[in-house]
């Protein structure tokens, strides 16, 4: 190793600290005043970057095989879970959700229903497009917490499938609208994992729902396209949400 | 924003969880379907696909086990999420023993075979995750795909946030190199 390179072993080590703001203000001051005047430390700066940005969008998979079985069959042996401890009543309940995750429970709402809902699916498109109507469209989010608080006070045991789905489509669209808004702030290759990722999430979300038509009482199929459309919300935010850090 | 506990008894999520708490499996398999995706992919990367299938089950099961200490304080995803964390850890431990040493050796990322015209960009940038030494690679995991901060990866290891700061910038420098014809 040359004295050159151990100067910016020095500078690099620091690289990844500046990069997640954990440096001190002198700290950050003086790897800034570096990379002004050193271009190989600001090359690996914006590999690190783009190593970042990479595992930012790396999506789940599920498993290649339904290990329910085996599990199904290791709790047929377990008693089923003892001493309950009851869960803090509702009334002392007070959550605190944000934009993403009510969004998200809108989806797992809508679907989780499974095959009931499915055949469903006229009436409440019927349901939702009414809702629609009744909602702001530019704050889908808000729209659910209002249906969801408006549910609460009826006590209603169901919540209106059709209206969640119109949500989640709203949330979605309104993402999707913010990534293509965004799109010049990516460069070229996380713009490729995005959509490589999109196309294989949405073709997942369409075999499922074809298979969903086939057999709409299939749990396994529901499961799936929960899991599916859950995983494109998560992608389509994460995505928009890398667009406004590179304002 | 903030709703008040009513709205969240229709939590499909929230039901299954109550249900299985009082052994209903078909709610406990609903809770299954919806968090497997998650679990396995956690499971997969921090350990590899070799065990992730047998860990998965196994996370599972204990879940099952220990439904009836949930007491809907957080999330459910966070509280799974927290606990299939500390099987995994507690896996590696086991592994580590095993083997007398932790797999921990940099250049086993040298092996990886660059994807041809970047086929599969997704499962490249895992098998590279894959190919990160042991310690390295979990906090890579926690931190950049999961986002943990430094801090709470440092409770759930047991180490200092200074090693857990040093270990990410490393496991980065190994991905880069790995990835250097992005």
């Amino acid at each position: 190793m040359t004295l050159h390179d151990q100067g910016h072993d020095q500078w690099t080590a620091k690289l990844s600290e500046f990069l997640d703001d954990e440096l001190t203000p002198d700290e950050r001051y003086a790897v800034e005043s570096h990379l002004q005047g050193c271009a190989a430390c600001t090359a690996v700066l914006d590999e690190l970057k783009q190593v970042v940005s990479r595992a930012r969008l790396v999506t789940p998979r599920p498993p290649q095989a339904d290990l329910w079985p085996g599990i199904a069959e290791k709790l047929e042996s377990e008693a089923a879970p003892a001493a309950i401890i009851p869960m803090r009543s509702r009334a002392a309940w007070r959550v605190t959700f944000t934009l993403p995750q009510l969004a998200a429970a809108s989806v797992l709402i809508a679907v989780m229903s499974g095959g009931f809902v499915w055949s469903l699916r006229n009436r409440a498109e019927t349901r939702s497009a009414q809702a629609s109507r009744s909602s702001n469209p530019e704050t889908p989010v808000a729209a659910i917490a209002d249906s969801m608080e408006r549910e609460a006070s009826a006590e209603r045991a169901v919540v209106p499938v059709g209206l969640a789905d119109a949500q989640y489509d709203a949330a979605v669209t309104d993402l999707e609208r913010a990534l293509k808004d965004g799109r010049g702030k990516l460069d070229p290759t996380t713009i490729t994992i995005v959509e490589h990722n999109l196309q294989t999430i949405d073709e997942a979300i369409r075999q499922a729902r074809e298979a969903l038509a086939a057999d709409p009482a299939n749990s396994y199929l529901s499961g799936h396209l929960v899991e599916a459309r859950r995983r494109k919300l998560d992608l389509l935010r994460r995505a928009a949400a890398l667009t406004s850090e590179s304002d | 924003m903030t709703l008040n506990g009513e709205a969240l008894v229709q939590n499909p999520i929230e039901s299954d969880v109550a249900l299985a708490a009082r052994g209903d499996s078909s709610a406990f398999e609903r809770l299954y379907r919806t968090h497997v995706t998650r679990i396995h992919s956690l499971t997969r990367r921090m350990l590899g696909s070799h065990v992730a299938d047998e860990v998965t089950q196994d996370i599972f099961v204990r879940t099952w086990q220990k439904l009836s200490q949930f007491r809907g304080e957080s999330q459910f995803s966070t509280w799974l999420h927290r606990l299939a964390i500390n099987v995994v850890i507690e896996r590696r431990r086991t592994y580590a023993v095993q083997r007398g040493r932790m797999s921990d050796d940099p250049s086993a990322l040298d092996t990886i075979t660059v994807a041809p015209a970047r086929a599969d960009l997704r499962v490249d940038f895992e098998a590279a995750i894959e190919q990160l030494p042991a310690g390295a690679r979990e906090i890579f995991v926690l931190h950049d795909v999961e986002g943990h901060k430094h801090r709470e990866i440092a409770d759930m290891l047991g180490i200092t946030s200074g090693t857990s700061k040093r270990q990410l910038h490393r496991a980065r420098m190994l991905m880069r190199k790995h990835l250097g014809g992005l």
